[in-house]
């Protein structure tokens, strides 16, 4: 099931938001949550929502084992079991065919590629699975007793699919205490609605223009046509991803819970360093937690541990080496931006900071999004302007020209949105103003949603099938 | 006695000086409650009013727009079920049948019209054109290769540029209606392969496709096989129109559409010598200045049809008769299939004026409509009433499906068959005075043995008719499966 479908919004999530709502007791509101997220997962996977509830019972009784034998060898034998079986299900589940025809190709043999069909969401609920028994290890939070909380936990429905890989200690006192308040509910809608917009008015749109232009061979096109549509493609990632944050978030908090941001304002960063602050947070903040402070080279060694991080970053995005080289394409920034030194940098010029850190960020969504090699090697030739050269490319061309007339006002509004606007404007009205200016601000955002969830439904009309980029993760 | 009636007036005032000071000296957290209460009683009755309305209307059937019919609810199978599909055909069934879909479709069009600058030379481009001038020109170049029924009413080829693409919304849809049904759908030569361009002249948005290119080698070689299988006993004729591209193409585009007189002549020097190749690029070229080309619609006008069956007439050397003897009927407010393949809202807020002609001789005239496998199914008119201004097309013969006999007054023995796509489908009504019967066949759609049904039923000319798309896409291999397929059948006409 898709959250920018009508199907999802006007019948799942509206039957669910009354039965939630009917429901006196928190235990009771618990149980509608658990039904209504298998049912979402099942809508979808019908099959491997077996395979959640299993994820979810063994990490689970790891997570007890733990809880018991911490001290002991047994403790850590439940954490191996624990992360190892995580492991091997995403592995098997999502990198299988990759590796087989990996090893296919390196050793000239012909082992049968397995043709699996990855469940959705795996990355995602493997990585909040593996966080809860890290946590746990840690003491971090205490083993939840019951296992219909911790599954509630795993599988609720706003994050199960697309994220934000949410960590059991941001939610574990909510599943048992929370207090659902008219704000909540009203910031939560807001914030779903603005998430759907972003999808169905800017990113489904902007991919419109990309699709035209990097839907088919790219090996002609013009110089500024590549960089105008990678440009694009950027900001269509960002509105997708952060769109489907936020309805997350929006989800979340409408049912009382409230989840840690997953993007800042990335793009405007003015290093690789604060772009992945900002970007994903809630992956690149895993990463950190569980692997980059890890002894895993016998000791914490702060290169190696970097780029194995990075490798594991673009690993995660996809089975197929675009994504790996696109992690460790950030990888070698950073590690620069490190041996460079924070205060260093901070001394550079903003200008060039900015200039510096958009340039490698856009090229990096090229690497992300050209999964045939041949596309890549292209798209390299296009943007470095070495293809005008060697091919003949043209500089510019009319279609470009056409397409940014066509849909200049898209655009402008999609950079200006993906500034931090929407903060200030929220700042003035609900921080810094009195109560007037406050009733201002909440009765103009209240009639703007209601215009953009209008709109987001017509537009919806036209999209029969409309997924996330980031559900094939 | 004053000082006592003054005090509760002051105590007012006091108050009411203290209430109006109080919004804004309020607790922050009061305020915040109260604004988020007064927030859901708007959002949440617009919510659930969606829903509802969503949920009680009743769900649409039928897109004019799209030219397709809409989803259905899917039947319950475990297989289905256990593979997704069934659940994923529920929700497609629920977002693919919106009440008053299209004119919400409508209204997204409009609005997503507001995201650029409109000038008057303006072009919107739909589809990914690739530069084809210049560059080598092979089949890979030419255009999709999708041609059989059940590939061609997709809600996506209607829907250029979604990030992903339904399987499920594909197989929902459903291939032509009849003609009673008043739906015209797409035909699976007509793709946004190379592109649309949507320009603005004198005023009038005309949508054009454009030509990708390609070879038309498997229509040459179809058609040399069926002229030899016919052992020179049948006058085989190849007409093949051009797209509306080849005459109106800003300049500034041209190197985005391929030459298709170059594509024409191409295909007549290695079609047998034997096959007369109708070259109606030309002629048509002289007739720009008149409305020759639909500006909506993927077709031609009736009028245009006009000039390619004047131009095969001279070439069959049969009669033909001036235009001023047909009389000319109007549909008013046409908008045709550009609309949904450019979601351009400018096409829809431009209609025109669908004009045909009907034959002097036409009342004196049958139609035989038969079934894709030549079973009779009844006999009418040629020409039929449309509803939906939309279908205007669909007018010659209700549309492509049928193979249809016409019986004319003219008493000559000449018998003409036409295997045809759509754009076929407005020639016959101007030969009405020159053959005593014309068949009429979709190559997409026609069962029975192409060489058989012409031999038995005594056809002396066979003319191919259909567009540029056709003869050097996907269609064309069709042509080789009419020759092959159902050999040594007797073909048996029903009709009285």
């Amino acid at each position: 099931m898709v959250f920018s479908s009508l199907y999802f919004l006007y019948l799942f999530l509206a039957v669910v938001f009354v039965a939630y709502y009917v429901c006196r007791t928190l235990p009771q509101k618990n149980v509608v949550l658990i039904i209504a997220s298998l049912v979402f997962y099942a809508w979808g996977e019908p099959v491997w929502v077996v395979m959640l509830v299993f994820s979810a019972l063994l990490n689970w009784l790891c997570a007890l084992g733990i809880g018991k034998y911490r001290e002991k060898t047994l403790g850590k034998v439940f954490v191996g079991a624990a992360i190892g079986i995580d492991l091997l299900l995403l592995i098997i589940f999502k990198y299988s065919g990759f590796i087989v025809e990996n090893i296919n190709a390196l050793l000239h043999i012909g082992i049968p590629v397995p043709q699996i069909v990855m469940p959705i969401g795996i990355s995602f609920f493997t990585f909040q699975a593996i966080s809860y028994i890290m946590d746990c290890y840690w003491e971090t939070v205490e083993p939840q007793k019951k296992f219909h909380k911790f599954l509630l936990y795993l599988s609720l429905f706003p994050q199960l699919v697309a994220g934000p890989i949410v960590r059991y200690s941001v939610i574990e006192n909510e599943i048992d205490n929370r207090k659902i308040t008219a704000l909540d509910i009203s910031e939560g809608a807001m914030r779903a609605i603005i998430g759907v917009s972003k999808k169905v008015i800017i990113a489904n749109n902007l991919y419109a223009v990309v699709d035209q232009f990097f839907g088919s061979d790219i090996s002609n096109l013009s110089f500024l046509g590549t960089w105008y549509t990678v440009i694009l493609y950027s900001l269509y990632v960002y509105f997708d991803f952060s769109g489907y944050s936020d309805i997350a978030i929006g989800l979340g908090r409408m049912f009382g819970f409230h989840f840690n941001e997953n993007f800042n304002y990335p793009f405007i960063c003015k290093s690789i360093s604060e772009f992945w602050q900002r970007w994903h947070i809630s992956l690149s903040s895993f990463f950190r937690d569980y692997l980059f402070y890890m002894p895993i080279f016998g000791r914490p060694r702060k290169y190696l541990n970097l780029f194995l991080v990075w490798f594991c970053t673009g690993m995660w995005h996809g089975a197929s080496w675009n994504f790996i080289i696109w992690g460790l394409y950030f990888g070698v920034f950073i590690f620069i931006e490190t041996l460079i030194g924070k205060k260093r940098m901070k001394k550079w010029n903003i200008v060039l900071t900015h200039i510096y850190s958009k340039i490698i960020i856009i090229i990096g969504f090229g690497i992300f999004y050209f999964t045939d090699f041949g596309q890549l090697g292209h798209f390299f030739l296009n943007i470095s302007g070495i293809s005008m050269l060697t091919n003949g490319n043209a500089f510019g061309d009319i279609l470009i020209w056409n397409s940014l007339l066509n849909n200049i006002w898209l655009i402008i509004f999609a950079i200006a949105v993906s500034m931090p606007i929407v903060p200030k404007l929220k700042h003035f009205f609900f921080e810094w103003g009195n109560n007037t200016v406050y009733a201002v601000g909440k009765v103009g955002a209240t009639v703007i949603c209601c215009a953009l969830l209008i709109i987001s439904s017509i537009l919806l009309v036209d999209n029969t099938n409309n997924p996330f980029l980031y559900f094939r993760f | 006695m004053e000082d006592n009636e003054k005090k509760p007036q002051q105590k007012q005032a006091v108050r009411g000086k203290h209430v109006k000071k109080d919004f804004n000296h309020m607790k922050r957290k009061n305020v915040e409650h109260g604004f988020a209460v007064i927030s859901l009683m708007v959002m949440i009755p617009v919510f659930f009013g969606i829903s509802l309305f969503l949920f009680v209307f009743p769900r649409s059937t039928v897109s004019n727009i799209e030219k397709r019919k809409l989803a259905t609810f899917p039947e319950f199978s475990f297989e289905d079920y256990f593979s997704g599909k069934f659940t994923a055909d529920i929700a497609t069934y629920y977002d693919d049948t919106v009440p008053f879909r299209d004119d919400f479709k409508t209204a997204g069009y409009n609005f997503k019209g507001l995201f650029g600058i409109h000038t008057e030379e303006e072009v919107k481009v739909v589809g990914k054109p690739i530069a084809v001038v210049n560059k080598d020109k092979d089949e890979s170049s030419k255009p999709s290769e999708a041609s059989k029924p059940e590939q061609q009413t997709s809600a996506n080829a209607a829907d250029p540029g979604k990030p992903q693409e339904s399987e499920t919304a594909s197989e929902a849809a459903s291939q032509t209606e009849s003609s009673s049904g008043e739906v015209q759908t797409f035909d699976g030569e007509y793709t946004v392969e190379n592109g649309i361009i949507v320009v603005k002249e004198e005023g009038h948005y005309r949508a054009l496709e454009l030509f990708g290119g390609g070879t038309g080698n498997a229509y040459v070689n179809a058609l040399n096989n069926i002229n030899k299988d016919l052992g020179g006993k049948v006058q085989v004729y190849s007409m093949i129109a051009p797209l509306a591209s080849e005459y109106y193409t800003p300049t500034s585009y041209s190197e985005y559409t391929a030459s298709q007189k170059e594509c024409f002549d191409s295909i007549a020097s290695r079609l047998d010598d034997g096959i007369i190749s109708v070259d109606i690029d030309t002629p048509l070229g002289q007739h720009v200045t008149e409305d020759i080309y639909l500006r909506t619609d993927h077709h031609w006008t009736p009028l245009g049809a006009y000039y390619a069956a004047q131009t095969f007439a001279s070439a069959a050397k049969v009669d033909f008769k001036d235009l001023s003897t047909y009389k000319k009927e109007e549909i008013p407010d046409f908008v045709g299939t550009m609309y949904a393949f450019t979601g351009d809202a400018n096409i829809k807020n431009d209609p025109e004026v669908f004009t045909y002609y009907k034959p002097d001789n036409v009342d004196s005239t049958r139609a035989y409509y038969y079934d894709t496998a030549f079973n009779y199914e009844g006999d009418g008119n040629f020409f039929n009433g449309v509803g939906d201004p939309s279908s205007a097309y669909l007018v010659f013969m209700g549309g492509d499906e049928q193979i249809v006999k016409v019986k004319t007054n003219v008493k000559n023995g000449k018998r003409l068959m036409i295997v045809k796509d759509s754009y076929g489908n407005a020639i016959p009504g101007y030969l009405f005075g020159a053959y005593e019967e014309i068949y009429v066949a979709d190559m997409r759609y026609f069962q029975p043995n192409l060489i058989d049904f012409v031999q038995q039923n005594k056809v002396n000319d066979l003319l191919f008719a259909m567009v540029v798309y056709s003869a050097v896409g996907g269609n064309a291999d069709n042509l080789e499966t009419l020759r092959t397929q159902n050999k040594g059948q007797t073909i048996v006409d029903a009709a009285p």
